[in-house]
C-alpha cells in the first residue's frame, strides 16, 4: 500500500489515532499527528511512499503537535517529538510540515549509524550515484531538484547513507527542501515539478518542498554505487565550470561534512576512502540551470 | 635544544591509516580520533618514517627525500624539521633522544 491508496479522511484518522508507518528507504517511521498541516504534507509529498500495515516494527515513532501550553489560539506552536521527547524548541504552527521534515532528518542523522552518513544531496542515474555535498546556500539543493525534474534518481536531497562494507548508497527519498530564491527557480524552470505550499519566517528563510518523482521513489529501492563527487557551489550569471578536486581535499570534505564519520572510526576512515576510490571528484560552480544540467548529462554519457 | 639530536618515528602504525593519491595523503590517527592532509612535503615525509624500521634523523630523511633542484641542502633540512615538530603537535610522529 501507498499514501495516496489512503482516502485524506482516511489517512488523517490514522494520523490522528495509531499512527502512520511510513517506509523511506530502510527506514520505516511512525508518524501520528492531528495537524491537518501535516496530514496534507504527507498527502502530497509522501504519495508514493509505501505505508507499511503489517510490520510490527517501525525504526522512530514521532509526532507533531501542539505542546501542552495555552497557545492554543494566539500565535500557536507545534512541537516535534520522538519517543514522547522533543529535541527542539516548538515553532509556529505554520512550520509543522517543515519541522516534521527536520525532525526525520534529526532523527536518520543521528540514529541510523549502521551507515556512514554525509550532509549530501545524493542523485543517480543508470545506478551511478552522483553526491554533492555542501553547506546551506551552496545551492545542492537546487541542484539536486533540478536533476531529479530532468531524469536523475532522487537518492536523497539531504543526507547521503553509505552502506560501510559494500560503500553502495543507500536511498532515502524524500521531498526537497527548497528556500528562498530556489523556490521560484524551480518552479520557473520545471513548471510541473509539485511544490507544497511555501512556509515564510523560518529559521531558513522561505521554505518549500518539492514532491519527489514517482519514478524516483520506485526505481530508488535498489542501491547506487557511488561514481561522482561535486561540491557544488551557486554563483549569480556564472557560467557552469567543473574543475578537478584532488581526492584527498574530496575526502576532508565528505568526512567534515559527515555526520558519523568519527563514530565509524577505522571502519569509517576505509569507507570513506573507499567512496573516494571510486569516484571522480570536481568542484562545480554554476549559475544557470540549463547549462549545469547538461555538465552533468555529459558526465552520465561518459560515465 | 636542537632537533636533529632526536630520531623520529610515527606513532605505532597500527595506530594510523592513511591513502596517498597521487601525492595528496590523508591519514587517520586512530589514537585521537583524528584525521589530517597532508600537505606534498609532509605526505613524503610519513610515507618515509612510515617506511622505515627504525627511527629516523632529520638528516636521514633529508637524505632519503629528494630535494627540489632549487632548494639548499639547509632549507631542505628546515623543512623537514618544520614538517615534523607540526607532526609532534598532532601526535602523529614522536622525536627520541638518540
Amino acid at each position: 500500500m501507498i499514501v495516496a491508496d489512503l482516502p485524506p479522511v482516511e489517512l488523517a484518522r490514522q494520523l490522528a489515532g495509531p499512527g502512520v508507518r511510513l517506509r523511506t528507504g530502510p527506514v520505516v517511521t511512525e508518524i501520528r499527528s492531528r495537524l491537518s498541516e501535516v496530514a496534507q504534507g504527507l498527502a502530497l509529498h509522501y504519495a508514493h511512499h509505501s505505508v507499511e500495515t503489517t510490520a510490527d516494527f517501525a525504526d522512530f515513532h514521532v509526532s507533531v503537535a501542539p505542546p501542552a501550553t495555552l497557545r492554543k489560539w494566539v500565535r500557536p506552536q507545534v512541537l516535534f517529538e520522538l519517543d514522547g521527547k522533543p529535541p527542539f524548541l516548538p515553532l509556529p504552527r505554520d512550520q509543522a510540515f517543515p519541522l516534521l521534515e527536520w525532525g526525520l532528518n534529526w532523527c536518520v542523522s543521528n540514529h541510523c549509524h549502521q551507515y556512514l552518513i554525509v550532509h549530501a544531496a545524493v542523485v543517480a542515474r543508470s545506478g551511478r550515484a552522483a553526491l554533492l555535498p555542501g553547506p546551506s546556500g551552496s545551492g545542492k539543493s537546487t541542484l539536486c531538484a533540478a536533476l531529479v525534474n530532468r531524469g536523475w534518481v532522487l537518492l536523497s536531497d539531504e543526507l547521503t547513507l553509505i552502506e560501510p562494507v559494500t560503500g553502495n548508497v543507500v536511498a532515502l527519498p524524500r521531498p526537497v527542501s527548497l528556500k528562498n530564491a530556489s523556490i521560484e527557480v524551480i518552479r520557473g524552470a520545471f513548471p510541473r515539478a509539485v511544490l507544497g505550499p511555501v512556509v515564510y519566517d523560518t529559521t531558513k528563510g522561505s521554505v518549500a518542498h518539492m514532491k519527489p518523482p514517482a519514478e524516483g521513489v520506485c526505481c530508488a529501492l535498489e542501491p547506487a554505487q557511488p561514481r561522482w563527487i561535486i561540491l557544488p557551489r551557486y554563483e549569480a550569471g556564472a557560467a557552469s565550470r567543473l574543475s578537478r578536486l584532488p581526492k584527498g581535499r574530496a575526502f576532508m570534505q565528505l568526512a567534515d561534512n559527515s555526520f558519523n564519520y568519527s563514530l565509524h572510526g577505522r571502519k569509517g576512515f576505509a569507507a570513506l576512502a573507499q567512496t573516494i576510490d571510486a569516484c571522480d571528484c570536481h568542484e562545480f560552480t554554476y549559475g544557470a540551470l540549463d547549462d549545469a544540467m547538461a555538465v552533468f548529462d555529459e558526465l552520465a554519457r561518459n560515465a | 635544544m636542537s632537533v636533529p639530536a632526536f630520531r623520529w618515528r610515527t606513532v605505532p602504525r597500527e595506530a594510523l591509516a592513511w591513502r596517498d593519491w597521487d601525492g595528496d595523503f590523508v591519514v587517520r590517527n586512530h589514537l585521537s580520533g583524528s584525521t589530517h592532509l597532508l600537505g606534498p612535503l609532509a605526505g613524503q615525509v610519513m610515507l618515509a618514517l612510515l617506511a622505515l624500521d627504525d627511527p629516523a634523523t632529520v638528516d636521514d630523511l633529508a637524505a632519503a627525500l629528494e630535494a627540489p633542484a632549487a632548494v639548499q641542502a639547509s632549507d631542505w633540512t628546515a623543512s623537514i624539521e618544520g614538517v615534523l615538530a607540526e607532526f609532534e603537535r598532532l601526535g602523529l610522529a614522536l622525536p627520541e633522544m638518540r
